[in-house]
């Protein structure tokens, strides 16, 4: 069986770091990634199946690291992680082609159940 | 009446009263001066008859021709005093008395006449007695004639004497003489001429009175006019006083009149316009009568009126201003608080999110491990720290949510329908604390277009709020109805037990809860609030401590474009 591989891109670092182990200890392969520039490398690098991506960093706008992702790999899962239930972000993340959104804290059952979803969907297609 | 009319009115009443003492003071003048005339016509008379007094007694001592003319020159002038008196003064003495006063002064002059013949006849009657006399004494002889010269001596004495005892004497002496017809008619001579003094003496008496008579007419002539005069002055004096003191008082009482109907009713006008100028423009001053007091006062008060009519509608618009004042303040004061607690979320929301991962990895790693000490204990402590980031989480998403508000979809549909799926989500919780709910839902409203699911929202925010304000039984009230043209509006109150005013004023700001420690986060309110100014309505609120709480929510018939916050 494959085992999903998950990039974690988020400038938090302990964050980040930690929620990777914690899905490593649920059987994923989890790739913690703390720079937005480093993305499109690590995709080559890995190859993951989905990714985790902050809607808001400071060194640059999720949306833009998304529509980049797209670019190369339009079939990769991508869910959006925000600090809030922002409407027009969300919006606007789906419309730029984000599979889900999450919200910070996040709650590891729900993030869990989110991967299923999408990666059986890939399995399926 | 007017001023001008009451002035001229006072003025005509001085006129008339001093009209009245002048015509009076006239009238007395005139009779004192007749009165005055009559006395010098009484001291006239009496000076007049004084002189003839005199010149009488000196008559009848000399019995000369000078005196008794002089006499006759007075007399003749009395009478013609006498004539002169005015027909008023005889009117004024009374006819009759007048008329005596003229025959005594006609029985005087005719008693003077008489007494003047008698005195003539006396005279010639003594040279008769004497030179009969004379004759008898050339024929008689020795001592007859020396009786006769003795008896001659006692002839003289009474000649003399010319009084009664000295005619007896003789008389006794007379009749021892020897009779003869010489000797008879020289005793008759002498008789004669006692027979003239007896009759001079009477009619000297009767003169004597006739003269005072006359004397004491004008006497008490003199005397009654200066009393009259007297009288007149003193009644005059008294009529003067009397005038006075009436010009006095009547002066008073129409000055008072006067001042009373000018004066109270400016001091009245005084006060009230003392008290517009203090502020009090409800004084209506009312002031009778239709002089120009009372027009000016009917002026004052339409002013009086106007003003307070303006005052009133101004300050209606003052605290209109206010009341937007007030708004516009909120408002502004719940966006900049919004504002800040969005930022202040989303600041704690990457530490939040730092510990919940950690947190959970400690969960994580706790679980599979097998020989860690104590490990129920961490695994507890783990699972309170998660919870506690779960309750932080539920804060920060609602502040972000209050902040940043979330889409609106416009849709029609009808208020009352929206209430009764609110209160049927609610149903159970109504059910379990036995709250009784009173709908009074109109179910002919006009269609709202908004976002119904955000209205839905606010409407269980409310209602829930009221479910757990009330004691087990309570009783919500839950009323729609129309507001204006352009809007509905729903009321929701309950009889819990209020919110003091000085919590009321605070309701709608974020964190602010009127809840128990722990069970509310502040924010449903402030929530609710902005989404109802979001959707152009309004909400506002009344409570009564003891008494329950009334929500209000106005909600537009149409979304009008509103400032987000």
């Amino acid at each position: 069986m494959h085992q999903t591989t998950i990039l974690i891109v988020d400038d938090e670092v302990e964050f980040a770091s930690a929620l990777a182990e914690r899905l490593e200890i649920r059987g994923y392969s989890a790739i913690p990634v703390f720079s937005a520039h480093e993305v499109l490398s690590m995709i080559e690098a890995h190859n993951p199946d989905v990714i985790l991506l902050d809607l808001k960093m400071p060194d640059s706008d999720g949306i833009e690291v998304l529509r980049n992702i797209k670019k190369i790999r339009p079939f990769i899962a991508v869910i959006m992680q925000t600090g809030h239930g922002d409407p027009d972000s969300v919006r606007l993340a789906i419309e730029s082609g984000a599979a889900d959104y999450i919200m910070k804290p996040i709650n590891i059952g729900e993030l869990t159940k989110k991967i299923e979803a999408l990666t059986e969907d890939t399995e399926k297609g | 009446m007017k001023i001008r009319d009451k002035l001229l009115f006072a003025f005509a009443i001085y006129v008339l009263l001093a009209a009245i003492i002048g015509f009076v003071a006239y009238k007395d003048l005139s009779t004192i001066t007749n009165r005055l005339q009559l006395v010098q016509v009484a001291d006239d008379i009496t000076n007049t008859l004084l002189e003839i007094r005199r010149h009488e007694k000196n008559y009848l001592l000399f019995r000369d021709k000078d005196h008794i003319d002089l006499l006759s020159s007075f007399l003749a002038n009395l009478k013609q005093n006498i004539d002169g008196i005015q027909r008023e003064i005889i009117l004024d003495i009374g006819n009759a008395k007048y008329m005596e006063l003229k025959n005594s002064i006609g029985s005087y002059e005719k008693k003077i006449n008489e007494i003047v013949e008698i005195h003539r006849a006396q005279s010639d009657l003594a040279r008769m007695v004497v030179a009969a006399g004379q004759r008898l004494q050339k024929e008689l002889r020795d001592e007859l004639l020396q009786r006769f010269i003795a008896l001659r001596q006692l002839e003289k004495d009474f000649l003399l004497k010319k009084d009664s005892r000295s005619f007896k004497v003789f008389q006794e002496s007379f009749v021892a003489m020897p009779q003869g017809d010489d000797l008879g008619r020289y005793g008759m001579l002498v008789e004669r001429l006692h027979l003239l003094h007896t009759r001079e003496a009477e009619i000297h008496n009767a003169i004597i009175e006739h003269a005072r008579a006359i004397e004491l007419f004008t006497t008490n002539l003199s005397a009654k006019e200066r009393a009259d005069v007297n009288a007149i002055l003193a009644l005059s004096r008294k009529l003067l006083v009397l005038a006075l003191l009436t010009v006095l008082a009547v002066g008073v009482a129409i000055n008072v009149k006067l001042a009373k109907s000018i004066v109270i009713p400016i001091l009245s006008l005084e006060e009230s316009t003392k008290r517009m100028a203090e502020g009090d423009f409800s004084v209506v001053n009312q002031i009778r009568g239709h002089d120009e007091i009372a027009s000016l006062a009917q002026s004052f008060n339409d002013m009086g009126r106007q003003l307070n009519e303006t005052m009133g509608s101004l300050e209606l618009a003052v605290q209109n201003l206010h009341e937007k004042q007030r708004q516009l303040v909120e408002a502004e004061k719940l966006a900049s608080l919004g504002t800040l607690a969005a930022g202040v979320a989303h600041e704690i929301n990457n530490p939040l999110a730092i510990i919940n991962e950690k947190a959970g990895l400690m969960q994580d790693l706790m679980e599979l491990s097998k020989n860690v000490p104590r490990k129920d204990k961490y695994l507890d402590i783990i699972s309170s720290i998660l919870e506690s980031v779960n309750r932080c989480r539920t804060i920060t998403h609602r502040l972000l949510g209050f902040a940043r508000g979330m889409e609106t979809t416009v849709e029609a549909f009808d208020i009352s329908t929206a209430v009764s799926d609110v209160l049927g989500f609610l149903g159970q919780e109504i059910t379990a604390k036995k709250i009784r709910i009173q709908r009074f839902l109109d179910s002919f409203l006009p269609a709202v277009a908004s976002d119904k699911a955000q209205l839905q929202q606010v409407l269980l925010n409310i209602i829930k709020n009221a479910i757990d304000a009330v004691e087990e039984g309570g009783v919500i009230i839950v009323s729609s109805l129309t507001d204006g043209d352009d809007a509905v509006a729903v009321v929701i109150a309950d009889n819990g037990p209020g919110i003091p005013e000085d919590r009321i004023k605070r309701i709608f700001e974020p964190f602010f809860t009127t809840k128990e420690k722990g069970k509310g986060t502040g924010l449903g309110l402030s929530i609710t609030y902005g989404i109802v100014r979001r959707l152009g309505g309004e909400i506002t609120v009344e409570s009564e401590v003891g008494r329950g709480t009334s929500f209000r929510i106005r909600i537009p018939l149409k979304i009008h474009a509103k400032k987000e916050i």
